[in-house]
């Protein structure tokens, strides 16, 4: 059977069980990401197959396991600001429309009133994000330098597939501001960009990063951006 | 096993509710009610009780972290933590931390104690039999990759090395199967 034909409500089986991997997978959790038809197919299956989980006899964990929980979060100080994150990136829509996607392309032009823009205060500390890539070990790793308005984009162990680039992206502090591009990421490679301050006034302890599979040379002007393949956040290291 | 209370699924619901506004307190009372239900399933898949363990606290963890991914109004709240915990326990096999074969199923199982309270079982028994009377209907090879597939996590490129089939022939079993599961499951829907 040939793969390219499989049906997408057999895929969403297929990924709901957990038979893909590598290549496959990566695209199915893009599709996933970006497409609600698809992840609606994938949350039916996964409710189709849950009552099989009732097979499973149930075991008490040992008590440590709950304690260990607890001092992990105690030490993260994991508020509320986090819970809402995943709530935020679903209210940004990746730009579509001509007039968001110049102000992507154009970030230096954006224009923000003195009173979206958040102190610069208690954010010097170097951010950093690891971001998991697909089911491989590998990880993207960026790290922001505020004081010297620095972002070092390490794809080392990457390799690029010579149909596709990944693309990089700051979900903005700002509520209101279309995702931030940070550049097509090079395979293999160690990069240091020089940000305009006012992509480096949206990075914060938390702020969160975006990784779109796009056409080769990044995400096109006059194109939504790709499926999200991967994302992280920031924090302070 | 006794299908879950009406009012235990009502207390989880509520529970879960309060866990989106990023109440501490309902994580606990959260993880009191389901944590037997979702270790069983770790150690399923994981056959090994220390990554079970981790698995474990990645899940509660991470439902904190993301607690506004569960939606109430589109599924029971156990069906849902029991396939997160599955999934997340799936994912830790595929990044390839766990110390493969370590330990077997049947020695990794009877390390904890198995006598949960009745609440913890949480079962939805209102839609238990559908998927296994499907399953049942399937042809043995095609049902038996797709319940290795689900219990252990494993892959196409695995069960069909395990089965000694070419990977081609496999992924025509379990397309077939799973087109066929999904036409009897609908009939139920």
């Amino acid at each position: 059977m040939n793969d390219e034909a499989t049906p997408d409500d057999i895929l969403a089986a297929e990924y709901a069980l957990g038979l893909l991997e590598g290549e496959q997978l990566l695209a199915a959790r893009g599709r996933e990401a970006s497409d609600p038809g698809f992840a609606a197919e994938v949350a039916q299956w996964q409710a189709r197959l849950a009552p099989l989980l009732d097979t499973i006899d149930p075991q008490t964990p040992r008590e440590e396991v709950w304690q260990q929980i607890e001092r992990e979060l105690g030490q993260s100080g994991d508020a509320a600001e986090i819970i809402s994150l995943s709530t935020r990136l679903r209210r940004w829509k990746i730009a579509a429309g001509a007039a968001a996607a110049a102000a992507v392309a154009a970030i230096s032009v954006i224009v923000l009133s003195p009173s979206q823009v958040p102190p610069p205060a208690g954010q010097q500390a170097p951010l950093a994000a690891s971001i998991p890539i697909g089911d491989t070990q590998l990880r993207l790793a960026v790290t922001y330098l505020p004081d010297r308005r620095e972002l070092l984009v390490s794809a080392s162990g990457l390799a690029a597939d010579g149909v596709h680039d990944h693309e990089l992206w700051l979900v903005p502090q700002t509520e209101g501001t279309p995702l931030l591009s940070l550049g097509v990421i090079a395979p293999g490679e160690e990069r240091r960009l020089q940000l305009d301050e006012v992509v480096a006034q949206e990075f914060a302890d938390g702020s969160a990063l975006l990784l779109t599979r796009e056409p080769l040379g990044g995400k096109p002007a006059d194109a939504e951006a790709g499926p999200v393949v991967a994302e992280g956040r920031m924090q302070i290291i | 096993m006794t299908p879950a209370s009406k009012e235990a699924r009502d207390r989880l619901k509520a529970a879960m509710r309060r866990l989106a506004t990023g109440e501490r307190a309902a994580l606990e009372e959260i993880y009191r009610a389901t944590s037997a239900k979702l270790f069983g399933i770790c150690l399923r898949i994981l056959k090994d009780e220390k990554e079970a363990e981790d698995a474990l606290q990645d899940v509660y963890i991470n439902l904190w972290r993301r607690a506004d991914r569960y939606d109430p109004e589109r599924a029971s709240p156990i069906s849902w933590l029991a396939t997160f915990a599955r999934n997340r326990a799936v994912d830790r096999l595929r990044v390839g931390k766990v110390r493969k074969g370590s330990v077997g199923e049947e020695q990794a199982a009877p390390l904890a104690d198995t006598a949960p309270l009745a609440d913890s079982m949480m079962i939805d028994a209102e839609r238990e039999a559908r998927v296994h009377v499907c399953l049942e209907k399937l042809d043995e090879n095609p049902r038996e990759a797709i319940r290795t597939a689900f219990f252990e996590g494993r892959t196409y490129a695995e069960i069909a090395e395990d089965e000694g089939v070419p990977l081609g022939t496999m992924k025509s079993w379990v397309r077939r199967g799973l087109q066929k599961l999904k036409t009897c499951m609908e009939r139920g829907e």
